[in-house]
Parts: structure tokens; C-alpha cells; sequence
């Protein structure tokens, strides 16, 4: 693949991100390598909740083995392809299944970051809303009935699930304040799509509707959104959560069962086919899939359903179940991401003036010498390294990379939840039980 | 004047409307340590040690120039964390605040297991608050609302520990110097604290505790004015020779008359050394309630009750609507709420200075009220044939010595070198849920290199990580994470798991399937060593730790004395050395009734006819004596360095008995020990039996306990130097 040119906004939002080691938002092609396989099959994945079908799909690899970057690319070829995506990490305040209100801000979350190809950054719910209303009104035109007779036959549709009826009810409202001019409804409908009530007599008072999106009906409302953006004339809703961990992390046993047990609902549902367009795509490590003490196989129901193809092994692969493992990048793999970190940053000129070809491979020995291969199972540290090189290569025109290979520090990535300077016992970094 | 003009300087530094409600109040002035304290509490940049006896305004020297920083510079969230050991003043300091903050416009929030969830939510949501608060429940906020917390934290201006003597060497004050550090971890600043104390014994270590890193420096404002007034009697009681009088009174039976007539009609408690003696006094006083047909008010309260007739006990004690006497063990010495009561009785020898003090200290609360004591001394009447512990009347010197430092104000200090392993496990614990999984790393970060456990070092923490990973407590994930096991998640889920203390239980003494007795915990237990109980010398044959039992032989032995002398906690040398001086010294102190300055004059005149001013060694019959004039410590490690040299021996109090050895086959031995090596503290442990002690001690594996047992139990470097003394 020929990289070509890409705009300064592209290449700066990707600098910045990576060497601040987190995953940027946009130009994810520009440097993408390897995964090929990977990448196919969650294409037809999503054509297929294009289609009206659903899919559900577990990424596993280690930490900082770029989950976040192939589920950030992934979601870019869903917009791409008109779904409307909606992401989250998942945390100790942000979980699937809870009574205290985590649940409700897990979907809190998503609905903030809900995007579409127009709004790609996020806070799409609106437009959405907007989408819906104006495509009624053209199709009404187009009939020639009412638009409130169009509205309530689009909704019908609704009614029918779990929690539809006051769904269908909210749109209602805000079609009503779109009409009457009453803004104050109309932001109402939004707060409440949004899980912002979180009390019934707020929710009653502002739309008429005694339930509002709590713990318990979040999941149901997702299932209600992915129909609703259909009708709306988008192809589905792509879900992805990361950071998984956070449920294998929960220390009390009860709760993480009862996320699990929500894991296993929402997995049923999609390869039922129960819903319509609508897919999640999960991002966690192998602990949180592999672990039978605490992970999702410490889940009898789920392990059976989770578990990899029996004849699946490193010579033949199967992509089409619901686990997909990242394999780790190889040594060329890794070359040619600098390769394409390095065009990025030249922003197609002449690439060799900021670094020859022949200092890659020498970084990449260097990086071997300093850590071992844990550089390119979490290629992060490495890449962070690598543009700090370059960013003091083009502003020391005196400086020749052979000075700096040598000097560079590169400190093996380890995930931390201490916010303060962390221990540095190295006799404990290595410690097993 | 210039005082005059310092204090009015003082005082107009406070905040207006805090200025405003001392003059609603009415005080003519402050007291001096409430003017001291709102100097260098208002600069915030220091720690606080107010000592005062209780009732001195201790409360109000700490809060009004906190409330009035608060009004100062007002802040979100909970701005002041109290930090208080027991319910019922929280409740207590809840109400005193009451008024000021009403006034102030700062609520204040009481927060422990009995306050209702809905007042809880809403304490850490409230801006600019005060929470009032247990550990155990500041443990349990920790556990399970982690994100809360630290929200509700984020403005932390003060950490206020009440009652901070209760704390200090003990399990618990080692989980509240954990909290409080891991209080400064999840705000990311230093947060000043304020300790309030009792006037009681080293205030050099209460400031040390109250920091331990000195990160900040602390200034100590210590009240002058006099405790509040102590009655105390000690009355003795001579137990008859069996044979000869079969008609008089028994000396339980007296000391139960006497405790019937003076303790009806009041609130009291009594504190008894042993359950079995709770039992015994408790149905006797209930047996004389019944012949006199009068309302029983006498209940007994031990750590092998059930739970509910505890809870009723406890109940009926803090409505204080019925006149109650409770007769227990130490189960009411500390940690459970109970009202004031009116006087406090203590049968047989106290357990330590400090245990005394805390015992007193539940008696004559409420102000004006003075402390009362009785304290019940039961010795065997002398006989020909009595027996040298008899004759030296021990434990009443011990009573007495004991009484005597407490009024002299002295307690025995804490002992700062305990590992408290237990409570590294259970911070341990909680920090994995804190942080839902912590690198091993973190958790040396959070615990030894910022946290109280800095005395463990890197081995021994992962010799601690690896048993608790075999036990599965704890398991590790491949990155390193380590997490809660099986096991480990049964007990995070039990409410029990947030107090880093237990319910000390006892040790069955069984012969051939007859239970004789109780034995404290803390009484070491060796196999094949010799126990002297019950009045006979018994040898250990085995000791089964699940249950608690001790089986034990009869051996061979004259008479001993009849009254075990199950002390308890480790005596400390000062104690020993008081002993001796009382033994030495011709006053008797007045609060001697006949009887127990009869023992006290015997006592002496045996003293001095064995010479003991002179020597420490002596020859009696077929039997030879050592007395050591040191804490409990040395006397058993001598107790086991005699045991490796194969010589048997049994102990009671400060005397070792050996049995058929003459006076220069032990000098040899003396001198064969001392010309030896010194032997690691670790290995002379090593045969102990009941090294469980503290709640979690039993995750640990036998080299982590014979760690942090030896540490607590052997003196070896004291050990060595009485015995080149001995020489």
C-alpha cells in the first residue's frame, strides 16, 4: 500500500497522539500494518449489521498490543460504511451490569461519544434525532400523509420491544417540541435518550414517562437504538467497549458474575440474531477471556461459547468466531511501521533527509538490546521513542541519528493505577507467585 | 499581661462566626489549650498533638479553629475527616457539634455501621462537611466505594484522630496509620492532622505515631490542669487452708457478698482475668439475686458467649435504664460501645498498666465524676508447707506494682517493633479491591515505602506474597496484577474483614479429657516444656491449634500456688522492677485494707528472710529458684535457653523452679549458656505451639511467624546480660 499524502491536521492529531501513547482518533490507515486477515473479517462483520444482522466479536491481546488501535480502526470502517458507532472504556465507575448507577454511566458514556460519518468525534445523538425527523417529513411529503402519522408508524416498530413504548414516547416529545418550537421539550427528549434523568418524577415531569434509562434497561436501550438509527437511515449500531479488564478487576465475586451474566445476555442476543444491526465488539486482555478463577471462562456458559476452535492452531487459523487473538506484530511488521511512521512525519517529502533507511533496522536492535522482545508485543513505548527521536532530529539539524540510537531510553510498558510516583523496587517488577 | 494579650490575640484570629458562638456559650475564656491549638492549626502546615484529660476541651480546641479555617477558606466536598475508635463518640462528638455547625453553616455527618445508607449517600455529596467516622468504616469506604471516595476527598483539609492513645501499638493503630497514609495517597497532598490524647504515657511516640515519617512537623499542646480524681481500694482475701475450714465462708463466696452489697443499685463492671470466672461470679451474684428476691442486675460478658446474649449485655449497658454490673473478661476493655459506668472492679491481677488505665477509663465519664476502683486480691493462707511464690505473696506485689505506676502516670509503651503481619495482610487485601488488582510494586509503593510497614523488607514481602498465593488468597495475573483468590473474596466479602483486630479467644487446658482451665493467648506454649496451673506442674503434650487446646500430664512437683497467674498481656520490666522496689521499700500505701497489707507485710518479711535484696539464686530442698527482675520477655527466653540445655523448667511470674538441681549443677549451666552463642531469635520461637495470634496470622507460613512472633516474645540481648548479672 503507497502512502499518500496526508493533510497537516491528519499528520499532526497522529503525532501528538502517539507520542503521547495514546491512540489517535483519525488517520488510522496511515499506519496500520499487518492483521490483513483480522481486518476482512470484520469488515464482512460489518456489512453484515449493514445487512441487518448482528455480530459480536471479543479482541484479545496483551497490553499495548494496539486493541485500542485495531478497534478505533475498525470503527472507523463502520462509519465508513453508515453505522453509527458508540465507544467507551469500561472502568470501575463504568460497568455492564450494576445497582449503583455504573451501568447507567457506562451508557452515559456511549451515548457522548456516539458518532457518525458527519460527526465522526463524537455527540451525534442529536443529529441522529434530526435525521429521523427529517427523513419522516420527506417521506411524508412523498405519501402524502401527516408527518406525525409517519412519526408514529416509524416508531410503531418500537413499541414492540422491551422499554419501547416510552422510547417511542421521547421521540414523540421532541417531535413535538420540534414543531411547537418548544426548545425546552426538545432538550428534554435529548437528556433523557442521553440517561441524564435519574429520577422517575423528574423524567415524568419533564416527558410524561414514568421509566427512565437506569441500571437495569441500558442494554434494552441500546437494542432500541440500533432499530431507531435504522429508521433513521443509518445501516446499524457499532458497539465498542475497551478496557474490559475492568470487569476481570472487580473484586467482588457477585458483581462480576452479574456482569458476566450480562456479557453472556448481550453475546446470546447478537449471535441469535436476536437484534437487528447492531454489533459489539469488545476489547480485553487474556487474562480477563483466559483466567478460570476470574475471567470470562471462570463463566461456565461463556466459556463454552467462547472457547477457540478446537482445530484451530498456529498453522490454520479461524477468524470466524467470536474471539479474535491479535497476534503479536513481527520484527518485519515493526519495521514497516516505522517506515510508516516516518512518511507520516516527513508528510511525503523527501523521507531520507530525516532519517535514512538503514537507522531503522539499527533502532530496532537497539530496542531489542534494551527490553527483549517485549518491544514489539507492546510496540508503544517503542513508537513513542521512535517519534521523540525524530522530533529531535528535525530540530537539531546538527544531530545525525547515530548520536541518539545509542542514548535512547526505553522502559518496558507496565499498566499502573497508582497516580503518584510508583515504586521503583525492581526486585519486585519481576515477582510470580 | 502578656499571656492575657497573647490569648485575646488568639482568639481574634478565629473566624467571627466561630467567635460568635463562644460567646453564646457564655465561656469566660478559653481554656488554655483550646488557645494554643488555633495558632498552628490555622497555619496548616503542621500536625497537631492535643493532650488533655478527658472532658478537658480537647474536642473543642481541635474543631473551633478547624470549622473557623473551613469558613476561612471555604471548600468542596468532605473537608474534615474525623477519625474516632468507637460508635458511640462518634455519636457523642456528633452532638457536641451540633450547635457550631448549625451556626457555622458546616454539616457535620456521623458515619458507622448504624447510620441509615440514605444518610451516608448524601455525607459525600455535601460540600464543605465534616465526617466523623470509624476506621472500620473508612475501611470499608475504601473497599467498596473507592471512585466515591476519592471524589468526595478531593478538598481533604484535616484529618482529626480522637482518642489517639487507644491506637497506638495495637493492630488497629497500625490499620489507622494505613488509612490515614493511603488518605494522603488518593488526594495526592500531605493533609495535616490533629491527634487528640490523653495525657498518658510518651507523647514523643503519640506524635510519632501520628506521623511516622515526619513529613510534616507536629507541635505538641499538652494540658497541665489535673486529671479528674481516682478512688481506688484494694482489698485482700486469704483463701483457708481446705482441710481446716470446711465452715468459713470460701473467698469466691466473700468477694461475691462483697461485690453484691456495693455494686447493686449501680451501673459497673468487673473485670475478671478468666471466662471461668466469669461464669463462676456471674451465677453466683445471679443465685443471691434469686435468694434475696431482688431483680437480677448481674450478667456476664465473654468472647465464648453467643453473639446475641453479648448484644443484649452490651444493649442493656448503653440505655443505662436499669442499673447493670457486667461481669467480663477483656472483652469489654476496649472497642465496644458502652456507656459510663460507675465503677469498675478488678479481680485477681490486671493484665498490664495500660489494660488498667482503659479499664479505669470506662468508669467516671461524665464530668466531675470520679474514677472508682476496687481491686480484689486473693492469695492462699499461709502454712507451713506454703509454697515461695505463696510466701512472697507475687501477685499481690504484682497488683500493687501495677496500681502503683498507674498512678504515677506511667503505662507501658507501646511496643513499636511489632510487625503486625496480620494487618499488612489485610491492608493488603484491601488495596487489591481499592484498586481492583495492584502490581506487587504498587503495593510495596503503598504499603512499606509510603505506609507503616516499613520495617518488612523485600524477602520477607514475597515470602508473604507467595503463601498467600498458595493459599489462594490472593492470585496474579500474567501482568503481574495481583488479585483477589478464592479465599481471599470470601473474606473481603464478610463485613468482619474491615476491623484489623479479633476477639482474643482463650486456650483449653485438657488432662485425659477433663478440662481444667483457661489459659490466655498470649501465654507462650511450648511441648514438653512444664506449665504450672491450677496449683500443680503439669507437662505439655501436645497442642492443637484449630480448637485451642492444650493437652497437658500431670508431672511430679510439690505444692504450688493454687491461683493461676494468667497475666495475659507480656509484663514489661518496669512493672518487675516496681515489684521489687515495693518489696524493698517499708511504706504501705494507703489504699490497702487490712487484709491486703497483711499480704503486703508478708510478702516483705519473706523477701527479706530469703535475702533477695542480695542474690537472685537461690537452693530450697530438692528444688532451686531464679528470680528475674525482668519483663516477661527475658524471663522466657531464659525460660527456652534452659529448655535447649536440656535443664526443665516451669515459670511462674518472675520465678524459674527447677526441679532437682542443685545450685552449682545450675551455675554450671548458667555458665555453659552464656560462654555459647547467642542464638537467633527465629529459632528459639521455632517450638512454640500457639503462634496465631493476631486475625490473619494463620495465611502466614511458620517463617513469617516465627519472625513476627519472636519479636514480640524473646529478648535475647536482656536475656544474656541478667544472666551474666546472675553470675
Amino acid at each position: 500500500m503507497k502512502v499518500k499524502k496526508i493533510r497537516p491536521k491528519e499528520r499532526d492529531a497522529i503525532i501528538k497522539a502517539l507520542r503521547s501513547g495514546v491512540v489517535p482518533n483519525i488517520g488510522l490507515q496511515h499506519i496500520q500494518v499487518g492483521r490483513a486477515l483480522e481486518i476482512k473479517n470484520l469488515l464482512q462483520d460489518i456489512e453484515s449489521v449493514a445487512d441487518g444482522g448482528s455480530s459480536f466479536r471479543v479482541v484479545i491481546g496483551e497490553y499495548g498490543s494496539g486493541k485500542t488501535f485495531f478497534m478505533n480502526l475498525v470503527r472507523s470502517m463502520a462509519l465508513e460504511k453508515k453505522l453509527v458507532t458508540a465507544h467507551a472504556d469500561m472502568s470501575p465507575e463504568r460497568k455492564l451490569h450494576s445497582t449503583n448507577g455504573q451501568a447507567q454511566s457506562l451508557y452515559r458514556e456511549l451515548m457522548k461519544n456516539i458518532a457518525t460519518r458527519a460527526k465522526p468525534e463524537g455527540g451525534a445523538l442529536l443529529s441522529i434525532i434530526e435525521k429521523f425527523i427529517s427523513s419522516a417529513l420527506q417521506q411524508s411529503k412523498i405519501k402524502g400523509i401527516s408527518p406525525e402519522e409517519t412519526i408514529a408508524q416509524g416508531l410503531q416498530k418500537l413499541t414492540e420491544h422491551v422499554g419501547g413504548y416510552d422510547f417511542a414516547e421521547v421521540v414523540g416529545a421532541y417531535w413535538e417540541g420540534y414543531e411547537k418550537g418548544d426548545e425546552n421539550l426538545k432538550a428534554n427528549a435529548v437528556r433523557w435518550l442521553r440517561g441524564e434523568f435519574t429520577t422517575k418524577t423528574d423524567s415524568k415531569a419533564a416527558l410524561g414517562v414514568r421509566r427512565y434509562i437506569d441500571d437495569a434497561s441500558m442494554y434494552d436501550q441500546l437494542k432500541l437504538l440500533s432499530l431507531f438509527v435504522r429508521l433513521a437511515g443509518y445501516a446499524g449500531l457499532y458497539v465498542c467497549l475497551d478496557e474490559l479488564v475492568n470487569l476481570y478487576n472487580i473484586s467482588n465475586s457477585i458483581s462480576r458474575k452479574n456482569n458476566y451474566e450480562q456479557l453472556l445476555r448481550i453475546l446470546n442476543d447478537c449471535l441469535q440474531t436476536n437484534c437487528e444491526g447492531l454489533a459489539f465488539i469488545l476489547g480485553g486482555t487474556p487474562d480477563f477471556l483466559l483466567d478460570t478463577r476470574r475471567g470470562l471462562y471462570s463463566y461456565e456458559a461463556l466459556q463454552s461459547r467462547l472457547a477457540t476452535n478446537t482445530f484451530a492452531s498456529s498453522d490454520y487459523i479461524d477468524l470466524s468466531g467470536p474471539v479474535i487473538n491479535l497476534s503479536r506484530l513481527t520484527p518485519e511488521d515493526m519495521l514497516v511501521l516505522l517506515e510508516r511512521l516516518r512518511s507520516v512525519y516527513a508528510q511525503g517529502e523527501d523521507i531520507n533527509q530525516i532519517l535514512p533507511d538503514k537507522a531503522l533496522p539499527a533502532f530496532l536492535s537497539h530496542c531489542n538490546n534494551c527490553i527483549g522482545d517485549a518491544y514489539f508485543r507492546t510496540p508503544r513505548n517503542t513508537i513513542k521513542a521512535f517519534l521523540d527521536m525524530l522530533a529531535i532530529l528535525e530540530q537539531n539539524p546538527n544531530v545525525t541519528w547515530e548520536m541518539l540510537v545509542q542514548d535512547i531510553e526505553i522502559s518496558p510498558d507496565i499498566p499502573t493505577c497508582v497516580e503518584s510516583p510508583i515504586g521503583t523496587e525492581n526486585e519486585l517488577s519481576s515477582f510470580r507467585i | 499581661m502578656s499571656s492575657v494579650h497573647s490569648a485575646s490575640n488568639a482568639f481574634n484570629m478565629l473566624h467571627p462566626t466561630i467567635q460568635r458562638w463562644i460567646w453564646k456559650q457564655g465561656w469566660r475564656t478559653l481554656r488554655t489549650i483550646q488557645e494554643q491549638a488555633i495558632l498552628p492549626i490555622l497555619s496548616n502546615d503542621r500536625d497537631v498533638l492535643i493532650s488533655a484529660s478527658t472532658a478537658g476541651g480537647k474536642t473543642e480546641a481541635a474543631f473551633l479553629p478547624t470549622l473557623s479555617d473551613l469558613l476561612f477558606n471555604p471548600t468542596q466536598g468532605v473537608a474534615v475527616l474525623g477519625i474516632i475508635p468507637l460508635k458511640a463518640l462518634i455519636n457523642d462528638q456528633h452532638r457536641r457539634l451540633k450547635s457550631i455547625s448549625e451556626l457555622a453553616g458546616i454539616p457535620v455527618y456521623a458515619w458507622h455501621g448504624d447510620i441509615s445508607f440514605s444518610q451516608k449517600s448524601k455525607a459525600l455529596k455535601k460540600d464543605q462537611s465534616v465526617l466523623l467516622i470509624t476506621p472500620e468504616s473508612l475501611e470499608a469506604l475504601f473497599v467498596k466505594r473507592h471512585s466515591e471516595l476519592k471524589k468526595a476527598f478531593c478538598n481533604l483539609r484535616r484529618i482529626v484522630v480522637d482518642e489517639l492513645h487507644a491506637f497506638i501499638g495495637s493492630e488497629r493503630g497500625m490499620q489507622l496509620q494505613s488509612l490515614m497514609n493511603r488518605v494522603d495517597l488518593l488526594t495526592g497532598q500531605t493533609i495535616p492532622r490533629i491527634g487528640l490524647s490523653a495525657t498518658l504515657g510518651d507523647m514523643a511516640e503519640a506524635a510519632k505515631f501520628l506521623r511516622f515519617n515526619g513529613e510534616l512537623s507536629c507541635e505538641q499542646i499538652i494540658s497541665t490542669t489535673k486529671d479528674r480524681d481516682l478512688r481506688m481500694q484494694t482489698r485482700g482475701y486469704a483463701q483457708k487452708n481446705t482441710l481446716a475450714s470446711s465452715s468459713a465462708l470460701s473467698v469466691t463466696q466473700e468477694i461475691q457478698n462483697h461485690l453484691f452489697k456495693t455494686l447493686r443499685g449501680n451501673t459497673n463492671l468487673v473485670f475478671a482475668n478468666s471466662r471461668q470466672r466469669v461464669e463462676l461470679f456471674a451465677d453466683g451474684l445471679r443465685r443471691q439475686s434469686d435468694e434475696d428476691r431482688v431483680p437480677n442486675e448481674f450478667y456476664p460478658h465473654h468472647g465464648n458467649l453467643s453473639k446475641e446474649l453479648r448484644e443484649e449485655v452490651e444493649e442493656r449497658l448503653k440505655k443505662s435504664v436499669y442499673p447493670t454490673t457486667v461481669i467480663c473478661t477483656n472483652t469489654l476493655e476496649l472497642g465496644i460501645d458502652i456507656g459510663s459506668v460507675k465503677s469498675v472492679a478488678q479481680l485477681s491481677v490486671p493484665p498490664s498498666v495500660a489494660s488498667l488505665c482503659q479499664r479505669i477509663g470506662r468508669s467516671g465519664r461524665q464530668d466531675g465524676e470520679p474514677a472508682i476502683l476496687r481491686n480484689y486480691l486473693i492469695e492462699q493462707e499461709l502454712h507451713s508447707r506454703s509454697s515461695i511464690p505463696d510466701r512472697l505473696r507475687l501477685q499481690s506485689f504484682h497488683s500493687i506494682a501495677t496500681t502503683e505506676l498507674l498512678i504515677d502516670g506511667w503505662i507501658e509503651p507501646p511496643s513499636p517493633r511489632q510487625l503486625h503481619l496480620s494487618t499488612l495482610v489485610q491492608q493488603l487485601l484491601s488495596i487489591i479491591c481499592q484498586f481492583g488488582g495492584i502490581s506487587p510494586q504498587e503495593a510495596w509503593y503503598i504499603l512499606h515505602q509510603t505506609g507503616p510497614f516499613h520495617q518488612i523488607e523485600i524477602p520477607h514481602f514475597k515470602s508473604l506474597l507467595m503463601c498467600l498465593g498458595q493459599k489462594e488468597v490472593i492470585i496474579q495475573s500474567s501482568d503481574g496484577a495481583l488479585h483477589l483468590g478464592k479465599r481471599g473474596e470470601k473474606l473481603v466479602d464478610n463485613y468482619r474483614f474491615y476491623a484489623a483486630f479479633s476477639t482474643p479467644e482463650e486456650i483449653t487446658v485438657v488432662c485425659e479429657g477433663k478440662t481444667l482451665g483457661m489459659l490466655d493467648t498470649a501465654f507462650p506454649i511450648v511441648t514438653n516444656s512444664y506449665l504450672i496451673f491450677a496449683g500443680r506442674r503439669w507437662l505439655i503434650k501436645d497442642y492443637d491449634e484449630k480448637r485451642k487446646i492444650v493437652n497437658v500430664k500431670p508431672a511430679s512437683g510439690g505444692e504450688l500456688p493454687k491461683f493461676e497467674s494468667s497475666y495475659g498481656a507480656m509484663v514489661h520490666s518496669k512493672v518487675r522492677k516496681e515489684v521489687r522496689r515495693l518489696y524493698e521499700d517499708s511504706t504501705v500505701p494507703i489504699y490497702l485494707d487490712a487484709t491486703a497489707a497483711e499480704f503486703f507485710h508478708q510478702g516483705k518479711a519473706t523477701y527479706q528472710e530469703l535475702g533477695l535484696s542480695q542474690k537472685l539464686l537461690w537452693q530450697d530442698g530438692s528444688r532451686t529458684y531464679l528470680v528475674i527482675w525482668e519483663s516477661d520477655q527475658v524471663c522466657f527466653t531464659l525460660e527456652l535457653l534452659f529448655l535447649q540445655h536440656n535443664v526443665t523448667v516451669s515459670r511462674y511470674g518472675p520465678l524459674l523452679i527447677f526441679e532437682h538441681i542443685d545450685l552449682s549443677t545450675l551455675r554450671k549451666v548458667i555458665k555453659k549458656i552464656i560462654n555459647s552463642p547467642s542464638p537467633r531469635p527465629n529459632e528459639l520461637v521455632a517450638n512454640l505451639e500457639n503462634k496465631n495470634k493476631e486475625k490473619y496470622d494463620n495465611l502466614l507460613n511458620d517463617e513469617l511467624l516465627n519472625m513476627t512472633c519472636s519479636i514480640g516474645l524473646v529478648d535475647v540481648i536482656n536475656a544474656f546480660s541478667y544472666l551474666k548479672t546472675v553470675e
